[in-house]
């Protein structure tokens, strides 16, 4: 599993006299031109855009390049941020966009194999059962258009709120709902499947 | 009459947003008292859970130690290719005249206007608000037409 992306309540800027808590905070910095703000929101968002853009897409390289495109973007386009969301869904969104208008895909890395629950030597068999339900989770997820794979990972791996996903992808609350109610269902279809061959 | 109550499909529509919590009100008050007597709808919301927290096993690669460094350089870079401190704060006061004058706007001439100016995003919270509301109104209009 990633590290949790969230650093709350640190305080990395130069000035540790000022304590910087919040996105918001760091955002108005940041539109002044305060680099070292920028520069922290960058840090924050790094592992949870990345994860986010990587399980879209499931190539590494893709993702990070992606990440690296929309934050170059975000800080570009800051001047023009005027909080009506919050800086994550504002920065996913130009990730997503990214993502979606992504013409030529690489092939799958195969990091995720790597990445998995650390194998367990002594139960050799558990860790071989892992390593098949985490492949029939990432089949599942392949099967999913892109618009309900997307509602479903920053769902559940992100922890967003119908209407934190409803930013990120521009789309309305209900229309989340309604994404996120068939990417379950689909998903859930093909895992029974799996579990009616023995797989998982 | 006054008393409905949810069938098991209906019910089972609205497990995904009983369990990350997004409904309120009347409809989650009847989703759970449903849940509490029906033990297939309970047996289906914990397959539910199972089957979400078999998707959370599943993690991804470490982002690269130099992705910070690599997008700041590049900042960096565009920064000194267009030196924007002024040029940003004088976008920022664009924008900021634009959201002025279509608020004015808007208080001038009723209504529409300053909708107008307002990205997608802003609406989310009435929206969400709303979203309980008419998946309720919803619900009571499945009932009422019957299965
Ligand atoms: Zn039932």
């Amino acid at each position: 599993m990633s590290h949790c992306p969230h650093s709350r309540g640190r305080t990395i800027l130069s000035h540790p006299e000022v304590p910087v808590t919040n996105d918001a905070d760091l955002v108005r910095k940041a539109q002044t031109g305060d680099l070292a703000a920028f520069e922290e929101l960058v840090r924050r968002h790094q592992h949870g855009l990345f994860s986010y853009l990587y399980r879209m897409c499931r190539n590494a390289s893709d993702a990070e390049e992606m990440a690296q495109v929309a934050m170059v973007k975000a800080w570009e386009k800051l001047g023009g941020f005027r909080g009506a969301s919050s800086f994550k869904t504002w920065l996913y969104r130009i990730g997503t966009n990214l993502c979606f208008n992504l013409r030529t895909r690489r092939k799958p890395t195969e990091e995720l194999y790597e990445t998995m629950a650390a194998p367990d030597n002594e139960r050799p068999e558990a860790a071989f059962q892992q390593k098949l339900r985490e492949e029939a989770v990432r089949k599942a997820l392949d099967c999913l258009p892109e618009d309900q794979r997307a509602a479903l990972v920053l769902s559940v791996y992100q922890d967003m709120s119908y209407k934190e996903i409803a930013e990120t992808l521009g789309k309305t609350v209900r229309a989340v709902d309604s994404l996120l109610f068939r990417a379950k269902s689909n998903v859930r279809k093909v895992l029974a499947e799996d579990r009616a061959k023995g797989i998982i | 009459m006054s008393n409905h109550s949810m069938n098991c499909g209906q019910v089972k529509r609205l497990l995904p947003p009983f369990l990350d919590e997004e409904l309120s009100g009347r409809v989650r008050e009847q989703t759970a008292s449903h849940l509490a007597s029906c033990p297939a709808c309970r047996a289906e919301l914990e397959a539910l859970k199972a089957d979400m927290g078999l998707l959370e096993q599943v993690g991804t690669p470490e982002v690269s130690p130099f992705l910070v460094t690599r997008v700041m350089a590049e900042v960096r870079e565009r920064r000194r290719a267009a030196p924007h401190g002024f040029a940003r704060l004088a976008g920022s006061l664009a924008a900021a005249l634009v959201v002025a004058v279509s608020i004015g706007a808007g208080v001038l001439f009723g209504s529409g206007l300053a909708q107008t100016a307002t990205p997608v995003a802003e609406n989310s919270t009435e929206e969400a608000v709303s979203y309980v509301e008419s998946s309720a109104a919803d619900m009571y209009a499945m009932m009422a037409g019957g299965d």
